[in-house]
């Protein structure tokens, strides 16, 4: 389905990224996991077009995305939910879900999706006439997948969804991942938290100063000795 | 008393004046975070075209509008693409400025040549007669202005809470990043914002012609009076900006006839400087802002 | 922006360069005075004082503007004050000579008061805020008609000679002119080779970190503007005797102001030698324009200012001087990885002790807004020891750190420092914490990016050597000892991410720290570079300086970290031995996961 062959990429003349490669396919839970630093972020970045690679390709559902702009990477079913949640802080909950919609294929069922989004977090009604940056910490993040999903993506991605979260309302985000993943939709999640994350996915990457330097079935990487002493300092 | 109402209603008018330059200022810098030097540039062209125009085509003056507000939309558009767009991740926010300051330049000296020195006087066509509103004597052309400044900020605030389109505006003024993430394109956003202010100005400007004269440097006067109502308003804010220029206006014509009239302008820069240095806040929004710790 | 040429003493190639630069700026200043002699005409006498003057001016406005980076587009009021000093004390009867020192110290006042209030506006808003004191300068000059004439405009009483600065001849102006135009260009260039100079790029690129190394970023602009004023009122009286006649809508006219600030960009905003290429080449437009043309072409050379200044911002963002740089030093280019090794001394093996306490932490709390971002937050640090701090991402450990370097005030509780001399103080401001030997990094790094590598390191060096030559040597040596030697003629910008760290820490080295706070430095380098990392700081405690490090990097902090202090939430969650502090079962829950016990 998201094929990334070969990526170099970067910002100005710094080099994050080298000889990036990865696939998922539909339906997947599929992780990135790596200090911090490791350039998860501007993986993301890059595949939704905030970035651009400086060689290698990115196709998605067969077609290449690589010079895609990040509007049209998000009108082709790919969303990036942004690490830090980056909502509109001056506009309702209402709107910022609104927002999420914008995009061509989303727009036309937009009440519609707006009510199936909220009977997955019946907390964020409530709070739908609030500025957003009157949330805590946990509904914001709350409404940020919920604006994603706003966009009928066929893939999301998340960039550490657990970012500054209480451990309590990390493990609501995961739950929530897991339903997001349980209605078909595939999903693509960055994380420094590495055991939550290896739990709820698949299979997963681990990426080391810009390099993909192990791929294998998240329950392998768990027992991996290398994942265990580098992230887990065991 | 009768004075005191005269001078008033005085300040009033001439807050609708200021409010209608004022808005499409505010609204460029409120959403593309440029300060748009030339402003009142903006303003002097759209006064010489509707005084070709209305005098070319012996047409009442507002009709005009229909012509200059767009063509002032396709000015704005044009320096949004061409100049800003190309500057906007410059480092330094110093060739922004530089970039506006340069078009401002520009078109005042380009008018100079064309036109000359001397003042254009618009045909009033009738809106330069008085009338009476109880004890108080006022132009009808700036009960004009002063209606259309009202229409145009609740029209514009309806635009941007009401649409698609105008959510989308605001969603890139408040978060650019994610609002690309959204789907929106953010380049053409910024040009239509350009566009939309400089045609607000446009639109203001074939009010204001049949009540000025025109001449190159009318803008400089109009664009510092119209930052001083749009800081007072705080920064990017609409309503604000209306309700700035209100009080600018009263403080204007108030100050004018209570201090001297050669002082007005003193006593509205020093209110601007105090609000610039005292009130930063107003400035910048409520949020807080942490950029001195890790920009 | 940048203006390397005029400052490394490069080696090699850089070295003819600088001397070929040299050579053609007294080309051309000889050219202002020999042209004019030579063709002998009144009309290019008066444009050649006219370059003289508008140079000197747009020189002057460059400290402020350029170096300082404060875009002031009112410094007609400067000039403006020195013309009517000059002009009032001469129909007082009193030489312009001494009127000019009476101008100048006028303008030093009105400088201070107009720009203190407004350092802490930014870009554009610093930008208005001097139009608008510009304009309220021109509203009082044209109210107090008494002392200024008013719109009628004051003449001065025509006594020639060369004590009232009025001749028959245009020689002499032109001498006095260009006497002006060298002066403000030796101060432009003394200020841009010492320690003040660099202090106010350094400030202009990114201001905490210019305050972290210890500069005083008010003072130093200050400084800036003062000098700046001054030379621009001392050119104001000279021109007002050349003029004979001056009003307010000319003396403090905006377009004026912008006209100074345009030669500058155009030439190349922040250089020594900008101003006065730009002058040079854009004056003699608007005088032929005004001579040859006449009212025919009113408004042409403004119009032709206006486009050359669009054209430049889009295309030469660094003026006229960013080509010429270009074309003198080459490809010099640093690409590829920065490697070089880290040339950590060899441990002692010497067991390790901590010594007496350094820094004391009682009781911090923080809020914003309704966050409470620190919760009674204590703890003291040793000579000689290493503290690393650890938790969560939005845990609150930089915010503490920003208590602990003067950046943030805590709501309550409070930070003292041992100084030197054994007493404790209480240190408030980030100047403060500088000066008691306390260094910090930034977890963004923040490189001055339009200085080399070897001018970022000396902004820190100069706290401790003030003279050039001195802090660049301790800046060298810094720097080799970090293996950032090789890049040392490198602009900062050009740097991976791996340097930029390391030329964050060496910036905070060269200060010769006591306390060292270090913010997440090992962040993205690779396993290499760590180890080296850990064995320097070994190094560097080794020698009595303290440290504390906030690190995600485990390993790192495991090996390196005498005591380890975990807080989660704005709160101290656990502190203690290294290995004690990773199987404390808060510790593992907040931050490592708690499926970390499972697993």
């Amino acid at each position: 389905m998201l094929e990334v062959k070969n990526v170099d990429a970067g910002y100005g003349s710094t080099v994050i990224l080298q000889d990036i490669s990865l696939h998922v396919e539909p339906g997947e839970v599929v992780t990135i996991v790596g200090a911090n630093g490791a350039g998860k972020t501007t993986l993301l970045r890059t595949i939704s077009g905030l970035v651009k690679p400086r060689t290698g390709a990115i196709t998605f559902e067969g077609k290449d995305i690589t010079k895609l702009e990040a509007h049209d990477t998000v009108d082709r079913g790919i969303t990036l939910i942004p690490e830090g949640r980056q909502l509109f802080p001056d506009m309702t909950v209402r709107d910022n879900l609104l927002m999420g919609a914008y995009c061509r294929h989303a727009r036309d069922y937009q009440d519609d999706t707006l009510h199936e989004v909220l009977e997955l977090f019946p907390r964020l009604r409530e709070r739908l006439d609030q500025h957003a940056s009157s949330l805590s910490g946990g509904e914001q993040q709350m409404v940020a997948i919920a604006r994603g999903m706003m966009a009928r993506p066929k893939i999301l991605m998340f960039d550490e969804p657990s970012l500054g979260l209480a451990p309590i309302i990390v493990s609501q985000v995961f739950e929530v991942i897991a339903q997001v993943a349980a209605t078909g939709t595939t999903v693509l999640i960055v994380e420094q938290n590495v055991f939550h994350t290896l739990k709820a996915a698949d299979r997963g990457y681990v990426l080391e100063n810009g390099r993909m330097v192990l791929s294998d079935d998240a329950d392998a990487l768990l027992q991996n000795d290398h994942v265990r002493q580098a992230y887990l300092g065991i | 008393m009768d004075t005191f109402l005269q001078i008033v209603a005085n300040g009033l008018m001439l807050g609708g004046l200021f409010a209608i330059v004022a808005v499409g200022l505010t609204l460029i810098f409120g959403i593309v975070k440029v300060i748009n030097f030339a402003h009142g540039e903006f303003l002097m062209v759209g006064m010489y075209l509707t005084f070709l125009l209305s005098t070319g085509m012996d047409v009442h003056p507002y009709l005009t509008a229909a012509a200059v507000a767009p063509a002032l939309f396709v000015l704005g558009a044009l320096t949004q693409r061409l100049l800003i767009q190309p500057l906007m991740s410059a480092r330094d926010e110093h060739v922004q400025i530089f970039a506006t300051v340069g078009l401002s330049t520009a078109l005042m000296n380009l008018a100079l040549l064309v036109f000359g020195a001397d003042i254009a006087n618009t045909p009033a066509h009738g809106v330069r007669s008085q009338v009476m509103l109880g004890e108080v004597r006022i132009l009808t052309g700036q009960l004009w202005v002063f209606g259309a400044a009202i229409l145009l900020v609740i029209g514009l605030q309806l635009f941007m809470k009401k649409t698609r389109t105008g959510r989308a505006i605001r969603a890139t003024a408040q978060n650019r990043a994610a609002a690309r993430l959204m789907g929106i394109n953010d380049k053409f956003i910024y040009i239509l914002t350009f566009g939309l202010g400089a045609a607000c100005v446009g639109l203001g400007s074939s009010l204001i012609a049949p009540l000025y004269p025109t001449s190159p440097t009318i803008g400089t006067y109009f664009v510092l009076i119209a930052f001083v109502c749009v800081v007072l308003g705080g920064l990017g804010s609409i309503p604000g900006a209306f309700f700035g220029a209100l009080v600018i206006g009263l403080v204007d014509a108030l100050s004018g006839f209570y201090i001297g009239s050669d002082l007005r302008e003193a006593v509205v820069f020093t209110i601007f400087l105090l609000i610039l240095i005292l009130k930063p806040s107003g400035l910048f929004g409520t949020r807080m802002n942490l950029s001195h710790v890790s920009p | 922006m940048t203006d390397t040429t005029s400052m490394t003493q490069a080696s090699g190639g850089g070295l003819s360069a600088q001397k070929l630069g040299l050579i053609a700026v007294a080309v051309l200043l000889a050219g202002l005075i020999a042209v004019p002699v030579a063709v002998g005409d009144e009309f290019v006498y008066h444009i050649f004082i006219t370059i003289c003057l508008f140079a000197a001016l747009s020189t002057a406005w460059n400290i402020v503007g350029g170096y300082a980076g404060q875009l002031s587009l009112g410094h007609a009021i400067f000039y403006g004050i020195g013309g009517y000093a000059g002009v009032i004390l001469v129909n007082l009867g009193i030489s312009p000579w001494f009127g000019m020192f009476a101008g100048a110290a006028v303008a030093v006042v009105a400088a201070i008061v107009v720009s203190w209030p407004c350092f802490r506006l930014h870009g554009p808003f610093f930008a208005l805020a001097t139009i608008a004191f510009l304009e309220v300068f021109r509203v009082l000059a044209l109210h107090f008609r008494e002392l200024t004439g008013g719109a009628t405009g004051l003449m001065i009483q025509l006594n020639i000679g060369w004590e009232w600065m009025v001749f028959r001849e245009r020689l002499p102006a032109l001498l006095i002119a260009f006497g002006m135009l060298l002066v403000c260009l030796a101060v432009a260039w003394a200020i841009r080779s010492h320690r003040l100079g660099f202090y106010l790029v350094a400030t202009r690129e990114r201001e905490s970190a210019a305050k972290a190394a210890g500069v005083g970023t008010v003072k130093v602009r200050l400084m800036a503007v003062s000098i700046s004023a001054a030379l621009s009122a001392m050119v104001g009286t000279f021109h007002a005797m050349y003029l004979t006649f001056i009003e307010p809508e000319s003396m403090f006219s905006l377009q004026f102001s912008i006209q100074i600030a345009m030669f500058a960009l155009i030439g190349g905003i922040g250089t020594v030698w900008g101003p006065l290429l730009g002058a040079v080449l854009l004056v003699p437009i608007t005088e032929f324009a005004r001579g040859a043309l006449g009212s025919e072409a009113i408004g042409l050379h403004g119009f032709v200012y206006g486009v050359v200044l669009m054209l430049v911002v889009l295309f030469l963002p660094n003026g006229i001087m960013g080509v010429v740089h270009r074309f003198t030093s080459g490809s010099e280019k640093t690409e590829g990885e920065q490697a070089a090794p880290v040339a950590a001394a060899p441990r002692s093996a010497v067991p390790h002790e901590a010594g007496r306490e350094v820094m004391r932490v009682e009781g911090l709390q923080k809020h914003f807004g309704g966050l409470h971002v620190t919760n009674d937050v204590g703890f003291t640090l040793r000579e000689g020891e290493i503290l690393g701090v650890i938790g969560p991402n939005g845990a609150g450990k930089t915010t503490v750190f920003n208590m602990l370097s003067g950046f943030l005030k805590p709501d309550e509780g409070r930070v003292s420092v041992l100084s030197p001399s054994g007493e404790w103080q209480e240190p408030a401001t980030p100047a403060d914490f500088a000066t008691l030997g306390v260094g910090r990094t930034f977890q963004i790094v923040q490189p001055f990016a339009a200085m080399t590598v070897e001018e970022n390191i000396m902004v820190g060096a100069f706290h401790r050597h003030p003279h050039v030559g001195d802090a660049r040597e301790a800046a060298r040596e810094t720097a080799h000892r970090m293996g950032l030697g090789p890049y040392l003629n490198a602009e900062a910008a050009s740097l991976t991410i791996g340097g930029l760290k390391r030329l964050e820490v060496a910036r905070v080295m060269a200060m010769e720290p006591r306390i060292l706070l270090l913010d997440e430095v090992m962040a993205g380098i690779n396993q290499t570079d760590v180890r080296r990392a850990v064995d320097l700081m070994l190094s560097i405690r080794d020698t009595g300086v303290s440290i504390i490090a906030i690190e995600h990097v485990m390993q790192a902090v495991m090996s390196l970290s005498d005591r380890v202090i975990v807080i989660n939430s704005g709160q101290i969650i656990a502190q203690g031995d290294p290995h004690d502090v990773v199987r404390d079962e808060h510790v593992i829950e907040a931050y490592l996961g708690k499926e970390f016990t499972h697993a």
